[in-house]
């Protein structure tokens, strides 16, 4: 029998973190490849960056080197915290991989905490590229390297706006039995990826609910369908 | 396979999230995973690594080309895991053998360099598919998580690289420092013999760092395999279907049952005997024949509700100026009063005395009130009147009652000759010109509060209130005669005209006030 207490067993990649008025935020950490792959994008950034400063300021000479020296540092300490902090936990690879930093309880990201976690990829970089970090990272079920770990951060998947799909154009059925809340998004599931289904798939889908909806093999369908479109309603 | 029975919450995902479940997936049967691909993958290394002494890197290189072949372990553990049937050590190295007949040389040869192994391997280990039919399902499932699996693949490549390069730091840190200083471009280079120990020993830390990557890479793929499975097939769907069938079909045998059970006649010794206190409330002991017994069950709230989250206690231990002086002296005296306090009979005469004290304080501060104001008395008297608050406006009063006109303005000076007037040829606007004078007067002469709620009854009780003998009088006749015409249409002889324009006049002589 289906209970609750089994579902937490269950593997999952969301984290669940309750605000105080009570409400359960729907967190989804991100793992190692798609950070990897938002570092290395805002690696080749800053190089074309350093690039760029190197060669204008190559001409200043003795002036410019020490210049650029400065901006160096800047770039290589600051780029990730003036992104982070400033543009919502995003920096440009991030962005391109819909990431964002935010703290364990889903605030956006602060000062104190960005700086810290981006000080100590000194420490994750031991002994070489990215060492202790990547292990950390596997290691961790919220996927966290060291630097996270210390600043008390988090690095998401931002939840973007989807387009609802468009549900079959059958007449609306009410519900013949009160349906939970996770059944009903069932069904709404069930017609909304009706595009997605093969055709035989959704027959074999919907004859599992034929005989408690009270119908036949071959209006189940629509009739999921006509329940769906009436929990949704007009819109 | 029983998708309920299912380790892994089912739900559509995102790619990238499907690559982080396989990572969750891998770390929760971490240590079986590790441990059989350490005991399959380091005897073949060292057999690899003796054959070819003379040439670490060729022998590095066929033991990363047969990477693919061990993979098929981590996988089969993983699917047997994912539905709860998780083999152990033992099995687990018992079905190695067999897995690896099927397509061990596709696997072996134009396979090896594919991007997106890890996520192929599924469909060809567990679906069992080869040559077109493998190529078409391939496709199929290729559509939306080809780029994440390739990804995958190029993360690994780097990943691999990073975490042998670390390990190969940690080596050099841990080499003695007269080693180190004998290295010179030839030895490194790998063209004197001397130093091909070093060069299995990096060997060896790339195959400890597959032990570490290569069970995850596996899962990644697996879970990638499934997610898109989920999104193929719906499985979320199927599953929830499944469970709400359960509940619908599980739950008629059981209200039929229910129904039984209602109808049964029951015999009277069966029912419930009349509990003995009437007056059990919800503090008295009850359920005292169970195993928990509403004392105990109260204790135990009582005690989970001390608890986190609903209390909240912490010891906080700070540094603070010590007080030198006043802990000895005083420490002493409160004992020596609290000792005297504690005879019952004193504690008594104790309080008596300080109600006494009580009322004495109360009277003083009367007094002293009553002398500040007989002292400034004349302070007072003089300046008191012109130090009153500001008169407080009355609401303005209303310029109309239950329809009738009644501000002064709308009124003529001279009321009851009007109203003679008018008698004339509508005694209906006579009358109504009398009444209206008369609430007008009502507003503004006697300030009756009247409000446009008011009936004339009530217009009538609050007159009655003035204590006026003859306006009182006049105001009832008015009244009587006013609801006889409006609402009665029955007019008013002459002899009424003279009695009331009469009686007003007695009553408002002296004309408008200003």
């Amino acid at each position: 029998m289906y209970s609750t207490l089994d579902r937490q067993d269950l593997l999952d990649t969301s984290l669940r973190v309750e605000t105080p008025e009570g409400i359960d935020l729907l967190l989804r950490p991100a793992g190692l490849v798609p950070r990897a792959l938002a570092f290395a994008i805002d690696l080749v950034i800053r190089a074309a960056i350093l690039l760029v400063l190197f060669f204008t300021l190559g001409l200043l000479g003795k002036f410019g080197m020490g210049l650029g020296t400065l901006l160096l540092f800047l770039v290589q300490w600051w780029y990730m915290v003036l992104f982070e902090v400033l543009n919502q936990g995003r920096t440009p690879g991030k962005y391109w991989l819909g990431l964002r930093v935010v703290h364990d309880d889903g605030t956006p990201v602060g000062w104190s905490s960005s700086l810290t976690r981006n000080l100590l990829r000194f420490v994750d970089m031991l002994p070489f590229g990215y060492f202790l970090g990547a292990l950390s990272c596997l290691g961790h079920p919220a996927f966290k390297r060291l630097g996270d770990l210390a600043a008390g951060t988090l690095v998401i998947y931002q939840e973007k706006p989807q387009a609802r799909p468009a549900l079959p154009d059958v007449e609306p059925v009410a519900p013949p039995v009160a349906l939970t809340l996770d059944e009903q998004r069932a069904l709404i599931g069930f017609a909304e990826r009706h595009g997605a289904l093969s055709a035989e798939r959704r027959q074999e889908l919907a004859s599992i609910l034929a005989e408690p909806l009270g119908s036949n093999e071959e209006h189940a369908e629509a009739k999921i369908h006509g329940i769906a479109r009436s929990l949704v309603g007009s819109s | 396979m029983q998708l309920s029975n299912a380790s892994v919450s089912i739900r559509p995902r995102s790619p990238w999230e499907a690559l982080d479940l396989g990572t969750l997936l891998a770390r929760r049967h971490g240590t079986l995973l590790m441990a059989t691909w350490a005991a399959v993958t380091l005897p073949v290394f060292a057999l690899i690594s003796v054959l070819l002494w003379q040439h670490p890197s060729v022998a590095l290189l066929l033991f990363w080309w047969l990477k693919p072949l061990y993979e098929r372990l981590p996988l089969h553990i993983l699917s047997r895991a994912l539905f709860g049937e998780t083999p152990n050590f033992r099995e687990s190295l018992k079905a190695f053998p067999g897995l690896l007949r099927s397509q061990w040389f596709a696997s072996l040869t134009w396979r090896r360099l594919s991007m997106t192994r890890s996520f192929d391997l599924p469909v060809q280990q567990l679906e069992g598919l080869d040559g077109k039919a493998r190529a078409q399902r391939l496709i199929t499932l290729n559509l939306r998580n080809g780029r994440a699996a390739s990804w995958l693949t190029v993360v690994g490549v780097h990943l691999e690289g990073a975490l042998w390069l670390g390990l190969l730091g940690v080596l050099y840190f841990f080499l003695p420092a007269p080693l180190v200083q004998r290295w010179n471009w030839e030895d490194l280079l790998g063209l004197s013999g001397e130093w091909l120990w070093l060069e299995h020993l990096s060997n060896l830390l790339y195959v400890l760092v597959l032990i570490v990557w290569e069970p995850i890479y596996v899962a990644c793929g697996f879970s990638l395999y499934l997610n898109r499975r989920t999104h193929l097939e719906a499985w979320d769907v199927e599953l929830a279907f499944r469970r709400l069938r359960q509940r619908l079909l599980g739950a008629l045998p059981a209200m039929a049952l229910a129904c039984g059970l209602l109808l049964w006649p029951a015999p009277h010794e069966a029912w419930a005997a009349p509990t003995a206190q009437p007056e059990a409330g919800p503090e008295s002991k009850r359920l005292l024949n169970q195993p928990l017994t509403s004392e105990a069950a109260h204790e135990r709230i009582d005690a989970l509700l001390d608890q986190p989250p609903f209390q909240h206690r912490e010891t906080v231990t700070r540094w603070r100026l010590g007080d030198a002086d006043d802990p000895q002296q005083p420490g002493a005296l409160a004992r020596l009063i609290e000792r005297l306090l504690q005879g019952g009979s004193f504690w008594h005469g104790l309080e008596r005395l300080a109600q006494v004290l009580e009322v004495l304080l109360w009277a003083a501060v009367a007094l002293l009130v009553a002398l500040v104001l007989w002292r400034y008395r004349e302070w007072l008297q003089t300046f008191g009147g012109r130090v009153r608050l500001p008169n407080r406006r009355r609401t303005e009063p209303p310029t109309q009652l239950f329809g009738l006109e009644v501000a002064p303005q709308s009124l003529p000076d001279d009321i009851a000759t009007e109203a003679e007037r008018l008698w004339q040829f509508d005694p209906r606007a006579a009358l109504a010109l009398l009444y209206r004078g008369l609430l007008c007067r009502l507003l503004h002469d006697f300030q009756l509060p009247l409000k446009a709620a008011h009936t004339e009854g009530e217009v009538l009780r609050q007159v009655h209130e003035l204590q006026l003998e003859p306006l009182a009088r006049f105001a009832e006749q008015l009244t009587a005669h006013w609801q006889r015409q409006a609402y009665g249409h029955d007019p008013a002889n002459e002899q009424v005209r003279d009695a009331l324009c009469a009686d007003w006049r007695a009553l408002f002589a002296e004309g408008r006030p200003s």
